[in-house]
């Protein structure tokens, strides 16, 4: 007995036994709660077999998919996620900018608009999200009636049915032109980048008629010659959709054609876009005051301007302290848009609690709501790693 | 002594080098006169047809939500209470200047004017008297050799604030934790949620910061899944989920809905604190681990006595910065049907005739309420930050 002891604490002296001994009593622990979740589970429903049944609700916005309350509910949620990719992408582009500009703004010289930015930050930063979002959707609302609306030389109608923005119609064949757009724009940002390495490497430009022609260019030329010849090509695929605002013979008001930026979907847009500005803003001023003075003053020694100094030598070193935290700021973007529930914007968190509300089995939905999130926030930390190994190598 | 003498051409080539410095500086300052031109404008035409009768009428609502007029009472103690630790320790602590007390009596007496009628200025004048006797004092005892023991008494208090406000809440037959509301809910939510899930996130922290697989990837796994999914999810999982998971002992399985969320907006706030203290724990350096190894001292003794003291006075400015978050974060709960201030605000001028299309008015007192603190916390941060002498080595 006694020698079993010895030998226990010999095995024990060291340390990379007793390392095993907790993590097995940790796992066991860690096991112990997981069992008692499962047999607590173990009762409720936990398939989504639920999903292909008739969803039975209308959604106010379907982009891109024909949804009736007819569909299952998988068309429901799938349309609810391409609602909150939709505002997302929107969000996340405008917001990148308003962010960069206000950040460039704090530290301008001139004291009017950098207090502007400040205000912005301060007032903004400070006050939820939720309010904010809330505060947009009553100031839309509150725009005039439609047949009121404000015009801008017919083009554009805003009133509190939404803002009319003119759009491109389909002629019929738009999307195969759109597709086939889509591989013509890669191949010209593939030629622009091998033209570019090209001339890093070997120092031969690619000319024409024995004028130079830069990579970029390249690019864009071929991409702008193709898209105006295919248009021609496929016969006018896409016109110029303009909206209008009729009276029929009833008297109702009617609004058609354009592109419609309803109150709801521009409430939680402008929400989103400016209170993720205003960290944006502050990665901003934060990534450029770190840089060291000099590289200003070596921007007005070899004589840029400004905005060459800015856009060429300040911003291109910023952006690899400014993307980490930018990616996280989009992450956080992405959650927020959960939030267009208070105000009735169908995107995937509002429409899976309709169906959590419907079917009452509560679990599986979330566990679909999880993976939804983790599944659109690990694209997004992709693209931006993916950008950021472009920014952060050194001498590219 | 010589008055200091107005230099104009300081004046006037400050004014140059500011506004018309470049033709990009003059059509800068133009666009930006337009855009103050325009805020300024549209506030004033605003405020000129404001009306503020939906917020005077309804300020107890605000102020206090469903919370019972016998009940009233019970809020003044916590106010008092959170008034005299809150100054005495910028009494102990801080080195404040004179135009920055001001600042912090205006951000007090502002919503004050706004929130409460002549029966309540005694109220008001006890609150600021108590505060400045409770700074006062602590900056007298400051002198004094007794100030250790007055900052370890400071401390545990702060722990204790929230058992203590608590207890006023419910001691002698108090209202249901549903009828807690409006702003006091607010900050009894915040408060709770960092409080308890302060312990949490060390040791998730520290897990996700050891070398032991096991222990590591349940901890990372715990973070990121907290993290992943946004607030309103989870806040919904306690609506409809969290009561089948709780055990059938005291009662647990029907907590009122104002628990659920404190729960899990405690483990909410316990990931991302874990994340903040995690950069805590990477920013000790190395030297003073190897110091510990050198006094033998084992992992546990290490990290209590030696990393986790500094890494959590790294992050306390950044803690701070959660708790901002998570107490606007806390308007989150309309999803839970709470009544808090946002949610008050809301359905008050829609419920009432007599206030409706006055959102607008409301709204702008609610956002106004959060922002004062908001503001204040923030910048207590920054001086916490400069106290500690953060990023200046």
């Amino acid at each position: 007995m006694k020698s079993f002891v010895d030998s226990v604490a010999q095995w024990s002296r060291f340390q990379r036994n007793r390392n095993i001994v907790i993590q097995a009593v940790f796992l066991f622990f860690v096991t112990l709660l997981g069992v008692y979740f499962f047999v607590r589970a173990s009762g409720l429903e936990l398939s989504l077999s639920h999903f292909s049944s008739r969803a039975g609700f209308g959604l106010s916005h379907t982009f891109l998919v024909d949804y009736t309350s007819n569909d299952s509910r998988w068309v429901a949620y799938f349309t609810g996620v391409v609602n909150t990719i939709r505002v997302c992408l929107v969000a996340i582009f405008l917001t990148t900018l308003l962010g960069t500009v206000m950040g460039v703004a704090r530290l301008s010289k001139n004291f009017l608009t950098s207090k502007i930015a400040w205000t912005y930050v301060e007032v903004l930063r400070n006050t939820p999200l939720l309010i904010q979002i809330i505060f947009w959707q009553i100031v839309f609302l509150q725009l005039p009636q439609i047949s009121e609306a404000i015009t801008f030389g017919d083009t554009t109608a805003i009133s509190n049915r939404g803002i009319l923005l003119p759009w491109i119609s389909d002629n019929g064949n738009a999307q195969v032109w759109f597709i086939f757009l889509g591989i013509v724009a890669a191949g010209s940002l593939y030629l622009s980048y091998f033209l570019n390495k090209r001339e890093d490497v070997s120092g031969k430009s690619f000319s024409i008629f024995g004028n130079r022609l830069n990579g970029n260019l390249a690019g864009i030329s071929l991409f702008v010659i193709v898209t105006i010849v295919t248009y021609f090509a496929f016969g006018r695929p896409v016109s110029m959709d303009i909206p209008e605002i009729t009276q029929n013979n009833k008297g109702t008001w009617m609004q058609s054609g354009g592109f419609d930026l309803s109150p709801e979907f521009a409430a939680i847009l402008f929400a989103l876009v400016i209170y993720t500005g205003t960290f944006i803003t502050e990665i901003v001023r934060g990534s450029i005051q770190s840089l060291s003075k000099g590289q200003t003053e070596a921007a007005q020694a070899i004589g840029l301007s400004k905005y060459q100094a800015m856009t060429l030598v300040i911003l291109p070193q910023a952006l690899r302290s400014i993307i980490p935290p930018l990616t996280n700021q989009f992450l956080n973007l992405t959650k927020n848009s959960s939030l267009a529930v208070v105000i009735a914007y169908p995107d995937l968190f509002m429409v899976s609690r309709t169906i959590m509300n419907n079917s009452g089995h509560a679990l599986p939905v979330f566990f679909l709501i999880l993976l939804t999130y983790l599944f659109l926030s690990l694209c997004i930390s992709l693209v931006m790693n993916l950008i950021n190994r472009r920014v952060t190598r050194i001498g590219a | 002594m010589t008055t200091p003498r107005i230099n104009f051409k300081e004046i006037k080539d400050w004014t140059i080098d500011n506004f018309f410095g470049s033709k990009l500086g003059i059509l800068l300052t133009l666009f930006s006169a337009l855009v103050i031109t325009y805020f300024v404008l549209s506030m004033i035409s605003f405020l000129s047809s404001a009306e503020w009768e939906v917020v005077t009428t309804n300020r107890r609502l605000l102020l206090l939500g469903r919370l019972p007029e016998e009940d009233t009472w019970r809020a003044w103690p916590i106010l008092w209470l959170f008034c005299s630790i809150f100054c005495s320790s910028i009494g102990a602590w801080g080195n404040p200047k004179k135009r920055e007390l001001l600042l912090l009596l205006l951000a007090f007496l502002m919503p004050a004017a706004i929130f409460f009628t002549l029966p309540y200025i005694v109220h008001i004048f006890a609150t600021v008297l108590i505060g400045s006797v409770a700074y006062i004092s602590s900056k007298i005892i400051r002198r004094t050799s007794y100030i250790e023991i007055l900052k370890k008494a400071l401390v545990s208090l702060w722990i204790l604030i929230i058992p203590l406000s608590f207890t006023i809440l419910i001691v002698g037959g108090g209202p249901q934790s549903n009828l807690w509301g409006g702003f006091l809910l607010n900050i009894l939510l915040a408060s709770v949620a960092v409080v308890a899930g302060f312990p949490l996130g060390i040791l998730m922290a520290v897990g996700r910061a050891t070398k032991l697989p096991v222990i590591k990837t349940v901890c990372t796994v715990y973070i990121e899944t907290v993290r992943g999914a946004p607030l309103v999810g989870w806040l919904l999982l306690a609506w409809f989920v969290l009561p089948k998971f709780l055990p059938d002992l005291f009662g647990l399985n029907d907590l009122s809905v104002v628990i659920r969320a404190m729960i899990v907006l405690s483990f909410f706030a316990s990931a991302y604190i874990a994340e903040v203290i995690r950069g805590g724990l990477q920013s000790i350096s190395k030297g003073q681990l190897e110091a510990a190894d050198a006094l033998n001292l084992g992992y546990i003794d290490r990290m209590r006595i030696i990393v986790l003291p500094q890494a959590i006075r790294v992050v306390i400015p950044a803690i701070v910065s959660q708790f901002i978050g998570l107490f606007k974060d806390t308007s989150l709960v309309f999803i839970l049907a709470l009544t808090d201030l946002l949610q008050v605000g809301r359905i008050i001028p829609e419920q009432d005739p007599k206030f409706f299309g006055k959102q607008l008015e409301a709204l702008l007192v609610v956002a106004s309420l959060f922002w004062v603190v908001s503001v204040v916390l923030s910048n207590l941060s920054s001086k916490i930050e400069k106290n500690l002498g953060i990023g200046t080595r």
